[in-house]
């Protein structure tokens, strides 16, 4: 009886909870490309070698070795860039969307989807500014959002912010890598 | 047969009632969660089941780009929520023993009824049978072909008739049927 009612806790600890969407996706892109009309997505298929070259990098591959970054224009005036990001975390995925400006710094930052366990720390850490540290950043530079909100929110927040950073690390690289480098 | 929920004590007619609500109310939330995340055609649990793995595609030999232009509605479009091997692996770990643990309840309170016993032994057959073939239909949509997603939505459907029959036979004979008393 022992056994089974410890099994029956370890299988309810380990089971992930389902995805909720905090933010939907078109309200990420007016945000994250504000202004903009017309849109194009790009997908970026990596070959062999480049999705080793971003592993290398960021410690992660997009679903699939596809990359999709989708561009935002007001009429011929460009807006930015903006990517979904995908964070595995043991307590189940968030999405990341990070936008860009035209010349090439971070727009803006908003978690898009978490799991139900997580939904309370994402706010906890959005509340607490998270996604403020993340502004104008370039890639090459590090995100450093779990770094600034040490002891000032609690620790699951703390440690959301730490899988968002990585969120945003992998955009980062991804956006100056197969992005800016292929625009220019 | 001495245990009869006919003629059982008031407080084990009211646990097994309790009981019944409890799974019922579980069983209601978990259609809820499968319209949510899977749905109830085969399109749809085939699209959460063979995923992309079914249609996996080897990376180019030099990075290519593809564009295409997009609206607002395409970015409004819901995904697919995909069930990759490694979730299903959990997935079936977490929810077969929890399964097997509810149909072997169901099976006890079909005991204490009173049915004929071909009718027992058929009850206690769907009370497991649906599970299986749940995850069965799952693993076969996944490995072998699309199509096996009809056998999911028939496990499904057969896990809410059976919680159905034995709930509603042992509502009926606990608290609406005349028992003669034996002398």
């Amino acid at each position: 009886m022992k056994q089974l009612m410890l099994t029956a806790v370890l299988a309810t600890a380990l089971h992930i909870t389902p995805a909720v969407v905090l933010v939907k996706r078109p309200d990420a892109v007016q945000a994250l490309l504000p202004g903009a009309d017309v849109y194009l997505a790009r997908e970026v298929h990596l070959s062999n070698l480049d999705a080793h070259r971003l592993h290398q990098v960021v410690d992660w591959s997009p679903e699939d070795g596809v990359l999709t970054l989708y561009t935002g224009k007001a009429g011929a005036t460009a807006v930015g860039a903006l990517e979904f990001v995908r964070v595995d975390t043991p307590h189940g995925p968030i999405e990341v969307a990070v936008g860009f400006t035209p010349q090439g710094t971070v727009r803006g930052v908003i978690v898009t989807k978490a799991t139900v366990e997580m939904k309370p720390w994402v706010l906890e850490a959005v509340a607490a500014g998270l996604t403020n540290h993340y502004r104008e950043l370039k890639p090459g530079e590090a995100p450093g959002g779990a770094a600034a909100l040490a002891g000032h929110t609690g620790n699951l927040a703390e440690y959301i912010a730490g899988e968002v950073d990585k969120g945003v690390a992998r955009a980062l690289a991804a956006y100056g890598t197969f992005y800016r480098s292929a625009k220019t | 047969m001495p245990y009869d929920l006919r003629r059982a004590d008031a407080r084990i007619k009211w646990l097994v009632t309790c009981l019944l609500a409890t799974l019922g109310l579980s069983y209601l939330f978990g259609a809820v969660m499968v319209a949510l995340y899977a749905g109830f055609t085969p399109g749809r649990v085939a699209a959460t089941y063979a995923g992309p793995e079914m249609t996996m595609q080897m990376p180019p030999e030099t990075t290519m780009v593809v564009t295409h232009p997009m609206s607002m509605t395409d970015f409004a479009r819901p995904e697919t929520h995909a069930v990759d091997t490694d979730l299903l692996i959990q997935d079936t770990h977490v929810h077969v023993p929890m399964y097997g643990v509810i149909a072997a309840a169901l099976s006890l309170v079909v005991l204490g009824l009173s049915l004929p016993r071909a009718w027992a032994l058929g009850l206690i057959t769907l009370l497991f049978a649906a599970p299986w073939l749940d995850f069965a239909g799952m693993w076969l949509t996944k490995f072998a072909s699309p199509h096996f997603a009809i056998v999911t939505l028939v496990g499904g459907w057969a896990m809410g008739a059976g919680y159905t029959v034995v709930a509603a036979l042992a509502v009926k004979q606990m608290w609406f049927s005349q028992v003669k008393e034996r002398s």
